[in-house]
Parts: structure tokens; C-alpha cells; sequence
């Protein structure tokens, strides 16, 4: 016995949650599989989000999911020196965030199934049919035309698909963080840079509550550093900012931090969120792009599943946008990122000194040359390293 | 068994699941799964663990 639907979503994290509720909006009967039985849980991320996506993608943020709302991040050399870049955002409660997202899906006429864990996909002829998955015990098939991977990390099906979506130790990092009480903080999303501090990485002060953050660090799955030592080691070198500071909640995971997948569609099969490595590579965030991508797939989805036209070139719509708009600004802050590696920590404190939060913002957005321009007259030794923003 | 997680430090992040090229590892609520058949014993899951939970021997 199969259980018949228009599209099966693996994954009910944001991105999952997004698409079902997008495509259920349109018509579509979606069924998202989730093998947790908890939404949202074990947290693996820093929980920051920018919050441009309040409204132009109807996600009123649930104030219950909201932590704290932020108004600038603040980047921090190793040798202390600062900027500013202003931005409205928050971090959120990831289990409310993702269990409200999931609610909105299940409004929208989404079906949510948690505790079901996709083992491997159907097909007939060669071609994807639907998945097979356990739960309760049972073994259950579930059948659709469409099978949308939003499984976040753990791609494991979308590769059983064929898609080209490995992640690799170079562009992965690793990722450890505590949930604090007795840490002061601002309104203000911290970022520590620095080889010693952080290979490849940076350790990270978001605030949950005026006294409350998260600590956390991500440091480059290659470097073989060991993130929990060094997290230790930054607190413990701060005393006056941690001396009463209490681990309430542990967390880690891995994140991807490389380009996104080039190729995100084929015959009945669509990639969407960190599963297709749709994660910031300067940052690490994920969560909004993974909305993003859920949007656009969905309506893709919805116009195939109008057309009874599943096949790549009916979906291929979804990977162009992506790769248009996000996948491109994705691709310049790679090259930034690539960029920063080679980078002594004397370089990151000389150009710290030099940059301002616009200048900043410019280089996120790709517009390396002038102030690369301005940095190498001062300081000729840097072509070396930034010679790839030229 | 050559794929050993210490459950006492493990987060379930199934950071391991994504990076094994293997497909080998699956993560089941609080238990790391591995497909003997498939391991290679390469350690790429060992590296990537935040909570440096794995050994393979």
C-alpha cells in the first residue's frame, strides 16, 4: 500500500516548511517527512536571521519564536580593532521557529509527518516515483510525481538521486556552541576573526536576551583544529565578559560554506536549502536563503504540477533564478571567503583599521575593486592574497 | 565494528552523515548508524565531528 501525493518534502526544517506551505497555498497535496520526532532540535546553528523575509515572504516572524531583534553586527579584529554594519535581524528560538513554520505549512493545507525517516527513493523505469521511509516500525511508500529534498545537511537522498550535492571537509565547517546565561550583551550580533582565535572561521556572540547568548565557533573542517578547545579558550581569555557566565545548553554541528549546488532539478527531483549547500559562505547562515529557495522552487512546482510536467526542463526555472540572484551573490562572498583564509592575522587587523560597515557591506556584495584598490596602496604585500578581488 | 561513536559526547548534529562520501552513515534519532559494508575507514567523519566523538580503527 502507497500513500499517494503531489509532492513528498524530506525535511521539515525552514526551508521544507516553506516549500509545503508555498505549494499547498497553490493547490498541491504535500506531504513533508520529517525523521525527528522533535521540530527544530538538536539546534546546530547560531540562530541569527536577517529579517528583510518578514514581508516580502509573508513570514510575519512568530513573536514567540524571536529571541532578540538585533540592529547591527559587529565585526572584531584579533587585535580588538571594530566595525559596524547596521542591518535589522534577530535570533530566534529555533525549536519555535521551525515548529511555527511547520504550523503555517499545516494552516496552508501542508501534511507534516515527524518521526519518519526517509530510507531510500522509489523508482520505476529508472525514473523517481516516490520514497520509501519508517515509521512507528512500519515500513511505508509514499508516491508522487515529485520528490523535493530538503534535508538540510544530510543529503543522503538527494545523492541516491544522483545529484551532485557531497559536501567536502574543505568547504564544510565545524561548528560548536553554548548557550550561556550571566553573558552581557547589546543587541548587537558579534563576529571575532582571527587565525588564532579561529582557523578559517570565526568565533560568534549572538544575543538571546540581554544576559543570555549564544557562543559559538566554526572553524574549517580541513584545518583538523579542534572547535570545542578553541571556544574554551576564547572564553576563557575573557574573563571580565564570562566570569558569571553558566552553560545552560550545548550544541554543534557541520555547515557548509562553499557555492551552492550548480545543479538543483532533474526529472521529478528538486534540491532545495543546505542540502543544495545554500548557506552564506562568509556567515554561515542559512536559514533565509533556504526560505528563499523554498519559495521559488514551490512555484515552479506549482505551475509544473499544473502542466502535469515533471521533467527537468518543466523545473529548470528554479535552479536559473537561484543562480541569477542568490547563487550569484553566494559565489562573490566565496571569493571573499577564499580570500579572507589567506589572510594573517597582522593583514586582518591592518585592513579592520582601514574599513568602515559601509565598506564592509560593499564587499559583501561583491564590489571588491576600490576599496581593495585603497587597501593595497597603503599595504603592497597584500596582492598577493587579494589578488583574486581584482 | 570498525566505526565507534562515544555517546557521551555525541550531539546527534549527524554532522558525519553529511560528509561521508560513502552514504555509509545514518543518523536515527540519538544513534549513529553505520553500514560496515560501505565504510572505508577514510576518517573524513572523524575530522568533521564537532564533538570529536568518532573513532574508526
Amino acid at each position: 500500500m502507497a500513500e499517494h501525493y503531489d509532492a513528498i518534502v524530506i525535511g521539515c526544517g525552514p526551508g521544507g516548511s516553506f516549500f509545503a506551505k508555498t505549494a499547498a497555498k497553490k493547490g498541491m497535496n504535500v506531504v513533508v517527512l520529517e525523521k525527528k520526532k522533535d521540530l527544530g532540535s538538536p539546534v546546530r546553528c547560531g540562530e541569527g536571521i536577517a529579517t528583510q523575509w518578514d514581508a516580502s515572504y509573508g513570514l510575519p516572524l512568530n513573536e514567540k519564536s524571536i529571541a532578540m531583534k538585533i540592529d547591527a553586527a559587529m565585526a572584531i579584529a584579533p587585535n580588538g580593532t571594530t566595525f559596524k554594519m547596521g542591518g535589522e535581524g534577530a535570533v530566534v528560538e529555533r525549536k519555535i521557529f521551525d515548529k511555527f513554520l511547520a504550523i503555517d505549512a499545516a494552516r496552508a493545507g501542508a501534511h507534516i509527518l515527524p518521526k519518519t525517516l526517509v530510507t531510500d527513493l522509489v523508482r520505476e523505469n529508472g525514473k523517481i516515483v516516490g520514497v520509501k521511509a519508517k515509521r512507528f516500525g512500519e515500513e511505508i511508500e509514499f508516491r508522487a510525481p515529485l520528490v523535493v529534498s530538503a534535508e538540510g545537511m544530510e543529503n543522503t537522498i538527494a545523492r541516491k538521486a544522483g545529484m551532485k550535492v557531497q559536501h567536502t571537509l574543505y568547504d564544510t565547517d565545524v561548528c560548536y556552541e553554548y548557550e550561556m546565561a550571566n553573558v552581557p550583551c547589546e543587541p548587537i550580533i558579534e563576529l571575532f576573526f582571527g587565525n588564532r582565535i579561529s582557523p578559517r572561521g570565526y568565533v560568534w556572540i549572538f544575543p538571546k536576551a540581554k544576559d543570555v547568548a549564544n557562543v559559538g565557533i566554526g572553524v574549517g573542517g580541513e584545518t583538523g583544529a579542534d572547535p570545542k578547545a578553541l571556544l574554551d579558550a576564547f572564553i576563557r581569555e575573557r574573563p571580565e565578559r564570562f566570569k558569571h557566565a553558566e552553560i545552560i545548553e550545548v550544541k554543534g554541528g557541520d555547515i557548509s560554506v562553499g557555492a551552492s549546488s550548480e545543479q538543483l532539478v532533474q526529472d521529478n527531483f528538486m534540491v532545495i536549502g543546505t542540502a543544495a549547500h545554500m548557506v552564506d559562505p562568509i556567515h554561515g547562515g542559512g536559514m533565509g536563503l533556504a526560505i528563499t529557495a523554498g519559495k521559488i522552487a514551490a512555484e515552479v512546482a506549482a505551475e509544473a504540477h499544473e502542466r502535469k510536467d515533471y521533467s527537468r526542463d518543466a523545473l529548470v526555472r528554479y535552479e536559473k533564478e537561484w543562480h541569477a540572484g542568490e547563487g550569484a551573490t553566494m559565489l562573490k562572498r566565496l571569493k571573499l571567503r577564499k580570500t579572507m583564509e589567506g589572510l594573517s592575522d597582522d593583514d586582518l587587523n591592518f585592513i579592520f583599521e582601514n574599513v568602515d560597515g559601509k565598506d564592509a557591506g560593499k564587499l559583501m556584495d561583491g564590489d571588491f575593486k576600490p576599496i581593495v584598490a585603497r587597501l593595497l596602496i597603503k599595504r603592497p604585500s597584500l596582492l598577493k592574497v587579494v589578488k583574486s578581488l581584482m | 565494528m570498525t566505526h565507534k561513536v562515544d555517546k557521551s559526547k555525541c550531539f546527534y548534529c549527524g554532522g558525519c552523515v553529511s560528509l561521508c562520501p560513502f552514504t555509509a552513515l545514518t543518523l536515527v534519532e540519538t544513534n549513529v548508524v553505520c553500514d560496515e559494508s560501505k565504510c572505508t575507514k577514510c576518517g573524513i567523519c572523524v575530522k568533521g565531528c564537532p564533538a570529536r566523538a568518532i573513532r574508526v580503527e
